[in-house]
């Protein structure tokens, strides 16, 4: 009974996919509202697990049919647990959000049925992928979330100029289309590693359910350990997935691009869901490398952890340093997505540290997740209204937008506080959960480099709000302003979107204010029903957590780092008691750096041309000169050569090639002398 | 009462074709245009044959054997259906049949394009003969699956070659009847190699019977007799370097039996795992390693062959080269699983190619180009055939819930499984794993030079669009056929799993 609301949480969005090409042929009005009922629905059912979170002893649940039994044994099932119900509902609740506010933001669209089906697809996927009870079937989810973004991303297939990003002149432009087919090969190189790290592992477990995985590890782990270097393979192929899925370096570059997609999109998949997928299967895994390292006793095991954790770190740096400068919107705060799952990645990464940080790092991560989730949804949401009324994507065509955007301007700012972590915001609380368990695991360096993200992060963020709603507006706004006269045109052209898109937003930034209430209680609750999941259901060995730094040091040093950043970026772009342009020509390191950061540290420049030019490369040498050489052999040379050889040959025996009648028996003879020869031999 | 459902199927499902193409030709004046529709029908029934037969092998029979006297005393013409031979024989008919709706208005255009200004009688004619050499396909591909000896399997072999050549000959592209002539060599070098092999098989063990085979395992000529019989199949296969056909043949048949093709070809794995790897297992081990290098190399080839080529037809054409590949890197893992992903991947790459090639077929029968670099944007005029070629693109890059994503998880399961005792087939399996984005690499880059972008003002008129329903309602049964399959495996995995685990499980 207790999974017939998980299961639900797949049918309904299944449902939905399959019924919207029929309510529209019925009316627009019905396609619509009807895709975001079921979405509703599913957010409903979502819902209905949470009280199951306040009986953990009922946990895990699971409910699972034989789907393949031979050659490989393959359940198709759902499995309900503390991790499974937080995701589910992250993912339902805000997804239905994003809905009503596509309701008004895609409203009049020619292609909405293609949208609403997408979306409903996606959000199944999402949820097949967070509530499947064994590997295969959240591969399946994963593939299925790939493809669904695929479609989203280059939603808009024409790529009409409009809609290209990139740039500005005299910078590249990207096509919607070409970033959708960026996103799935980028992220396809992950899944396949990843499949391969799968399989290994199921050699060894012979079972993929995550259950049986967990209950088996006493067997099947130290055979795996036992192979040397199989623990380490395993890791690097199993950490593939989660990394090219989530962004994180090096398969970093494909998320910048994929804001090819309508607002809520972007919203939806690279903030709230997808991009996510990644740090649950980082969050599945944990326990079976834990167990590997701290029972099984292999010392490989440990290179899951550590392997995370930098990954984590590094790319919250980067993706941070990359916000820094850049122009568009929407690919700021997707630089800023990145850099804010590499800290979850890093907080899980942290967990395997040491006994004590398995539940606090473990919490830390899935709490960053749920906060991010709400803030950066709301971000995005606002960014696609913000950007609809500014005419542009840039930062730098807007300014003083607060004026038209009243709420959106309210909105933003609470959601981009909660990214910078001020307090005593979601953000903060979630923030300075990864930072304590960073410092307690005494790796300085993972703290140094988690510590100069904060900073950067809190830079862009101001910057962000700064040049979007703050100072003067720019000469592009103001050619809007004066284009559209009266106060109704630009109340319609320059203002606030439809209602739904208000009350979208609204509902986001409210459940931020919620959040950072009860945001401690929050995390007390995921802390307790970690430790009760992790230590007393999979029986890991866990050691009660002592903490060895003073109480208020990583609050005050996260605030201090959050007004590090901010202060600056205040004067610069609220105030503008400095002057960027200014500072910057009096610099020529600022320069260097700004180049750097502009190009991405050139990882999608070296990528570009090593990886995809290389292959394009090779594929013309196939083609021009391996091919066209074995076509002519084949094709043409040796047949030449038989034919002529064979006329030489006979020449050379005085024989009459143009009459072989004459010489037939000369040639049997040869013949005859072969096959005889060959027979004898063989015999 | 006789009973034709349960009477004699086999041999129903091997002859009824023939018997209608003798009909067709026959009539042929007579029936005008009906020959479509006629051989379509001829193939629903036998269809329907190879279902039940196939239900009745899941139910438990297992096996169905029959036996015809040709030639006093002991000339006999064996046909047996197992999981395995049902699985490959039904779905290479689905294929016939949707490929026989499809070509009904397929073949007409092409007709018309080759055989310009000709009386309507000889169009007639045309019309027909396509038809009546049409249905040997389904007779070859059935006769391959089902023959239980080896002259019988060599016999149905020729017939695909020199009814592939026909057809080629008279309604393929430019250069038709020189590239058909390629095709015949091609096929004859390689039958031929297949008939020596035979020919060693009944040297040493005096019969031709395929159950005879294992009476070899051991014998010091059966090294030779395998390498023999390899070296014809590879050459079916298109494996590297014998590959250099197939871009040639592939792009030059008519789209309407591309499909068909790429399961004359890849049938060839089906032939390795029912006369060489099940009766000799153990002789075969040896050449495991070098048959997963050889499969991994002409898949890479394969796949970086295909990203060069700007004409859709050779897209669809090279991909072939790859995608048996990985069918043969299943043979060569030479694991029980291994072999079952092989025997499924090749059967969800058939239907994939179907889709994907007879899509690109309706993209030159709408447009009449076939340089991907001067298409684009057309999936605002078809947005049918738009998503058609998508769902190809998934099911040859193995996406779920198409069948080939389940294939390709055995397929590497089988791989990995001996991967994680022997470090060359782990290099080959991780690499034949990465190497799958290349396919998702050409396979989405054509659908985005084709169908996405700024629609081409060329195409901005009424005759772009999604073509006849009966061109597009094969290809979707295709799809959904996939997809079916894709979500309910088991059905395909429980007839093959009993003749190739439990022939080589002991």
């Amino acid at each position: 009974m207790d999974t017939l609301f998980a299961w639900l949480c797949l049918i309904f969005p299944l449902t939905g996919v399959l019924s919207t090409p029929f309510l529209a042929r019925i009316g627009p009005a019905l396609r619509d509202y009807g895709s975001v009922f079921f979405s509703f629905l599913t957010a409903a059912s979502a819902g209905m697990l949470l009280p199951l979170l306040f009986t953990p002893e009922m946990l895990p649940l699971e409910t699972s049919y034989i789907w393949l039994d031979t050659p490989i044994r393959v359940n198709f099932g759902v499995l309900i647990d503390p991790l499974s119900i937080v995701l589910a509902n992250v993912v339902a609740v805000i997804s239905f959000f994003i809905m009503v506010y596509c309701l008004g933001y895609m409203r009049g669209n020619p292609s909405i049925l293609r949208f609403w089906m997408l979306m409903n697809g996606f959000i199944g996927s999402m949820l097949l992928l967070v509530l499947a009870d064994n590997l295969l079937l959240i591969f399946v989810g994963w593939k299925l979330v790939g493809v669904c973004s695929y479609g989203l991303i280059g939603f808009y297939y024409r790529d009409e100029k409009k809609y290209w990003i990139g740039g500005p002149a005299p910078f590249k432009f990207d096509p919607p289309s070409a970033c959708g087919l960026k996103a799935l090969l980028v992220t396809g190189v992950g899944d396949m590693f990843m499949l391969a790290g799968i399989l290994i592992m199921y050699y060894y477990s012979g079972t993929l359910d995550v259950m049986g995985l967990y209950r088996t590890a006493p067997e099947w782990v130290p055979q795996m350990a036992a192979a040397p270097g199989m623990m380490i393979l395993v890791s690097v192929l199993l950490i593939a997935g989660p990394v090219g899925k989530s962004a994180q370096f090096p398969l970093i570059e494909w998320l910048p691009e994929a804001m090819a997609g309508p607002g809520p999109v972007s919203a939806l998949i690279h903030a709230a869901t997808m991009v996510k997928s990644g740090v649950f299967l980082v969050a599945r895994l944990v326990p079976i490398f834990y167990y590997g390292y701290w029972v099984a006793g292999s010392p490989e095991a440990m290179h899951f952890f550590v392997i995370v954790a930098w990954i984590g770190a590094v790319t919250a740096f980067i993706a941070a340093s990359k916000g820094l400068v850049a122009l568009e919107l929407k690919k700021i705060l997707a630089y800023s997505t990145v850099s804010q799952i590499g800290y979850m990645m890093l907080a899980m990464g942290l967990s395997g540290f040491r006994q004590d940080l398995l539940v606090n790092g473990y919490t830390a991560g899935v709490f960053h997740l749920m906060s991010h989730a709400m803030f950066k949804a709301c971000l995005f949401l606002c960014a696609g209204t913000v950007i609809h009324s500014a005419h542009s994507i840039y930062i730098h065509q807007m300014g003083a937008l607060r004026h038209y955007l009243p709420f959106t301007w309210v909105f933003m700012t609470l959601a981009a506080l909660s990214l910078m972590g001020v307090p005593p915001l979601p953000g903060f609380w979630s923030k300075d959960a990864v930072l304590l368990v960073c410092l307690e695991s005494r790796h300085y360096m993972l703290f140094a480099v988690a510590v100069a993200a904060v900073i950067c992060t809190s830079f862009y963020t101001v910057r962000l709000i700064g040049m979007v709603f703050y100072g003067r507006p720019s000469d592009h706004f103001r050619a809007l302003e004066e284009k559209y006269k009266t106060l109704e045109e630009k109340r319609a052209h320059l203002g606030e979107g439809y209602l739904s898109q208000t009350f979208a937003c609204a509902a986001l930034t409210m459940g931020i204010v919620v959040f950072s209430i009860y945001g401690l209680r929050v995390e007390h609750m995921l802390h307790d029903l970690f430790a009760d999941n992790l230590a007393h259901g999979l029986s890991l060995p866990t050691v009660g957590h002592t903490a060895a730094f003073p109480h208020l040091l990583v609050p005050v040093l996260s605030v201090v780092c959050v007004a590090a950043g901010a202060v600056p970026a205040f004067l610069f772009y609220f105030t503008g008691t400095w002057s960027v342009q200014a500072v910057f020509r009096r610099s020529n390191l600022l320069k260097l750096i700004h180049i750097f950061l502009w190009e991405r540290w050139f990882i999608d420049r070296f990528y570009s041309w090593f990886i995809v030019g290389g292959i394009r490369r090779l594929s013309v040498f196939v083609a021009r000169i391996c091919e066209a050489f074995l076509d002519t052999v084949i094709h043409s040379k040796m047949p030449r050569v038989v034919t002529h050889g064979g006329k030489a040959l006979l020449d050379s025996l005085h024989a009459d090639a143009r009459d072989l009648s004459n010489n037939i028996a000369y040639v049997l003879a040869t013949a005859i002398f072969f096959i005889v020869g060959t027979v004898w031999w063989i015999r | 009462m006789v009973d034709p459902m349960t009477t004699a199927v086999l041999l129903q499902i091997v002859f009824i074709p023939a018997l209608t193409s003798l009909f067709l030709f026959l009539f042929r004046h007579a029936l005008g245009k009906k020959a479509g529709w006629i051989a379509t029908l001829s193939l629903i029934y036998t269809t329907l044959l190879l279902t039940l037969t196939g239900f009745r092998i899941y139910q438990g029979s297992h096996r169905i054997y029959e036996e015809y006297l040709l030639i006093s005393p002991n000339i006999t013409l064996g046909l047996m259906a197992d999981g395995l031979s049902i699985s490959v024989a039904l779905i290479s008919n689905i294929l016939c049949l949707a490929l026989s709706l499809f070509s009904i208005k397929y073949i007409d255009y092409r007709i018309g394009s080759i055989y310009q200004n000709v009386e309507a009688k000889r169009e007639i004619s045309y019309y027909s003969r396509f038809y009546y050499l049409f249905l040997y396909f389904p007779m070859g591909f059935m006769g391959v699956s089902f023959s239980t000896n080896l002259i019988g399997m060599y016999f149905f072999l020729e017939v695909l070659t020199i009814t592939l050549f026909f057809l080629m000959a008279y309604f393929g592209y430019i250069e038709r009847v020189k590239i058909a002539m390629m095709c015949l060599l091609w096929g004859i070098f390689s039958a031929s190699f297949f008939l020596a092999g035979s020919l060693m098989v009944y040297s040493r063990v005096g019969s031709f019977e395929i159950a005879r085979i294992s009476t070899l395992a051991g014998d010091p000529l059966t090294f030779w007799i395998i390498t023999v019989f390899l070296l014809g199949l590879f050459v079916k296969m298109a494996v590297f370097p014998f590959h250099v056909w197939m871009p040639w043949v592939h792009s030059t048949t008519p789209t309407c039996i591309a499909g068909l093709l790429a399961v004359y070809a890849n049938i060839a794995v089906y032939i390795i795992v029912r006369v060489l790897i099940l009766p000799l297992y153990d002789d075969f081990q040896i050449f495991g390693p070098m048959i997963m290098v050889m499969a991994l190399i002409t898949m890479i080839y394969g796949s970086l062959l295909t990203m060069a080529q700007t004409d859709i037809k050779r897209v669809a054409a090279c991909s072939t080269i790859s995608q048996i590949a990985y069918s043969m890197l299943g043979v060569g893992a030479l694991t029980a699983v291994s072999l079952e992903g092989g025997m499924f991947f090749f059967l969800s790459h058939i239907m994939g190619k179907t889709v994907f090639f007879s899509t690109a077929g309706i993209v030159v029968y709408t447009t009449h180009i076939r340089d991907i670099n001067s298409l684009g944007g057309l999936a605002a005029k078809m947005p049918i055939t738009a998503l058609l070629f998508i769902s190809g693109a998934m099911m040859l890059s193995g996406f779920p819930p198409f069948s080939s994503f389940p294939a390709e998880w055995i397929l590497f399961t089988g791989i990995f499984e001996r991967g994680a005792t022997d470090q060359l087939t782990l290099v080959v399996g991780l690499t034949g794993v990465m190497a799958i984005l290349l396919t998702v690499g050409y396979t989405f880059m054509a659908v985005r030079k084709v169908f996405f972008g700024p629609l081409a003002a060329d195409f901005d008129n009424e005759h772009i669009k999604d073509p006849p329903l009966s061109m597009s309602i094969p290809i979707i049964f295709l799809v959904v056929l996939s997809v079916a399959i894709g979500m309910y495996p088991k059905i395909l995995m429980d007839l093959l799993q009993p003749v190739i685990s439990g022939a080589i499980a002991f």
